[in-house]
């Protein structure tokens, strides 16, 4: 072989060498001054999908994936037309319709008129790059959007792992009234309100500080000095020695709802206030009734007792001196001032009904009406009286304040029926839904109905003094001890038959202790 | 008032009809001889502790009871009790709270005082007379005083 030969067969084979090894390691093409392919390697067709068969004699259109526009396609041709190299990334389309990038090199071949014969391509595959890239950008894109909202809604301030703020967004600044730039490289002492106590600021830093995150409500003062609130969230950005790097701190004015609260609490303040001052008026008034009361007890009985004791001595010591009728009439002084001492002592008990604290037990009613109806005299041996007494079951209420509403009730049948013979007085009780219902039931001389609504009032009396005698203060009183009892007490009567008397104990749930 | 009188029975009453009232009473229960009648709690106080213008007269001597008002000007009587039962010399002297007043706290200050008898004045004279006859009766004649050791 000559020598000649000899070289073109080397140089040849280190051609098909270098061939061999590009196509192990790139993608190639070629395409005719047309652009119409008229070369690819398998790793052109692998990554197009495409068969050789499917590519040879069409052109690049076939892989393009529309992602570029025209200007870029059309500068790839005027700088491969010019006969220069075409450096760049394209995104490609495969035939299955999967998108796939390429860091493409075109090399323009001339002919000896110095246009192009053809163009070699030659392509590295860069698609899992410009995925990550894509990526990359999304996430970014996506972060400035939740910057951007979130700058939109709350107030956020960025500091350093000292304090020292880094960073403020526009909504910082406008509730501070500080601009940035007075904010930046200072701490949070400049919107301190001095409100919270160090025990609650240190708690914050100890927790954001150890790496956690901390929740609360913050009162700040801004430059002009007026105070707002926020709702505060501070997250710590660790790094990677597990030190808190910075502290993001996102915060919400919650001013108006604090204003709110204050100004709930300062009127409930004021309510309590009042009611301590109603109380405490209501207590004087109480003292004063007390002292009324007291002096009514006191100072008014003495000077009847001197009407009395001494209308007794001018009948003792000058009786003989005395005609009948002057007598008489000194008679008539004496019982108005012990009339009058029997009124004063029956207001007494009555006012002091309602200022007496209650003590209640359970109470055996029949044995409380039993002993009852003999302190008033039972059988009374000098009437006719039948006394018909039903079952009466227990209850719970003040003993002595009960046993004074029998003896009142019990004595108005007793005086009552003082013209009847038999007198009957039926002593009972109803169970009703609402509880026991007792009633004290006579054939006495009864009462108008017309008059009911006086027959509880103090000092009123249905009857005439010279037909039955009292003050008009027992059914007021009885009618106060029910209504202390929680309970209600009514009548039932007519003209000359009789009258009946009800009333109710305030039903208490059973106590399950 | 004769020294050579021993006195048993104090009268502590400013209102005069009362006094008057009362006297008529122990008078009719023969009971006023050895009386001695105070119109104020200051003076009361006095009298059985032998000061002021009862000098020399000796402490607690011979007073059998005490008939005690307890609305009285300068000390009150609830005052006079309290000083009366707070002396080991003047304890055992029977007191009877003689009042108008029929008022629970100034029965039970009474008997947390140590009172010995606690009688509300009836308005009624005849049994306003018959209270203090039974008073003086049991506290002069019957009651049989304790000794003061001294």
């Amino acid at each position: 072989m000559p020598p000649d030969d000899l070289q073109l067969k080397a140089t040849l084979k280190e051609v098909g060498d270098l061939k061999a090894a590009l196509d192990e390691h790139a993608i190639v093409a070629i395409t005719d001054p047309q652009g119409r392919i008229t070369y690819v390697n398998d790793k052109f067709c692998a990554i197009s999908q495409y068969a050789r068969e499917e590519l040879l004699g069409q052109d690049h259109r076939i892989i393009n994936s529309g992602h570029h526009p025209k200007e870029f396609i059309r500068d790839i041709w005027t700088t491969i037309g010019h006969g220069r190299v075409w450096k760049g990334e394209i995104k490609n389309r495969a035939k299955d319709g999967s998108f796939y990038w390429v860091d493409t090199t075109i090399v323009p071949f001339l002919n000896e008129h110095g246009k192009p014969r053809q163009y070699v391509a030659i392509r590295a595959d860069i698609t899992s790059r410009k995925l990550a890239e894509e990526k990359l950008r999304t996430s970014t894109k996506e972060v400035l959007d939740l910057k951007a909202a979130l700058d939109e809604h709350a107030i956020v301030a960025i500091t350093d792992s000292r304090g020292k703020i880094t960073f403020v967004n526009d909504k910082f600044c406008a509730i501070s009234k500080y601009s940035r730039e007075e904010l930046i490289g200072q701490d949070h002492r400049i919107i301190n309100s001095t409100f919270h106590p160090k025990e609650f600021i240190r708690g914050l830093w100890t927790t954001i500080g150890q790496g956690r995150v901390w929740h609360g409500e913050i009162k700040n003062r801004a430059k002009d000095g007026s105070f707002y609130w926020v709702d505060t969230t501070i997250v710590p950005f660790l790094s990677d020695d597990g030190k808190p790097r910075q502290y993001i701190a996102i915060r919400a004015d919650i001013t108006e709802r604090k204003k709110a609260e204050e100004a709930v609490h300062q009127m409930n303040a004021e309510l309590e206030k009042r009611v301590a001052e109603r109380t405490a008026q209501l207590e004087t008034a109480n003292r004063e009734l007390e002292a009324f009361s007291y002096s009514v007890s006191h100072d008014l009985r003495a000077p009847l007792r001197a009407v009395d004791g001494f209308s007794q001595a001018v009948v003792e010591d000058f009786g003989t001196l005395l005609p009948e009728e002057g007598r008489r009439q000194l008679q008539t002084i004496r019982y108005s001032a012990q009339r009058m001492g029997s009124l004063i002592d029956d207001l007494l008990t009555f006012s002091r009904l309602s200022r007496q604290a209650l003590a209640k037990r359970p109470i055996d009613t029949g044995v409380l009406v039993r002993t009852v109806l003999h302190e008033l005299g039972s059988p009374w041996p000098d009437r006719h009286i039948q006394v018909r007494t039903a079952g009466l079951p227990p209850n719970r209420g003040d003993p002595a304040l009960l046993k004074q509403v029998w003896i009142n009730l019990l004595s108005n049948a007793l005086k009552y029926t003082r013209k009847r013979d038999p007198a009957i007085i039926e002593i009972g009780c109803e169970q009703r839904p609402d509880g026991p219902v007792y009633y004290v039931r006579d054939n006495g001389t009864g009462f108008d109905m017309k008059y009911a609504d006086k027959l509880f009032g103090v000092f009123q009396r249905l009857h005439r003094m010279e037909d039955y005698e009292g003050t008009g203060v027992g059914l007021a009183t009885v009618q106060r001890i029910i209504h202390r009892h929680g309970g209600r007490v009514w009548a039932e009567a007519a003209v000359d038959q009789g009258a009946a008397f009800f009333f109710t104990l305030e039903t208490e749930a059973p106590n399950h202790a | 008032m004769p020294d050579s009188q021993v006195i048993e029975l104090l009268l502590v009453e400013d209102n005069p009809q009362d006094l008057e009232l009362a006297l008529r009473a122990l008078r009719k229960a023969d009971l006023a001889n050895r009386l001695h009648v105070s119109r104020d709690g200051a003076e009361a106080l006095e009298f059985v502790f032998g000061t002021g213008p009862f000098a020399g007269r000796h402490v607690a001597e011979e007073l059998k009871v005490i008939l005690l008002d307890l609305k009285l000007p300068k000390v009150d009587g609830l005052e006079v009790l309290r000083r009366l039962k707070a002396d080991p010399r003047t304890r055992v002297i029977p007191v009877v709270v003689l009042t108008s007043s029929r008022e629970q706290r100034d029965v039970a200050e009474s008997y947390a005082l140590g009172v010995n008898s606690y009688i509300v004045k009836p308005v009624n004279f005849e049994r306003y007379t018959e209270a203090v006859r039974e008073l003086g009766v049991y506290w002069l004649l019957r009651n049989q005083p304790a000794k003061v050791e001294e």
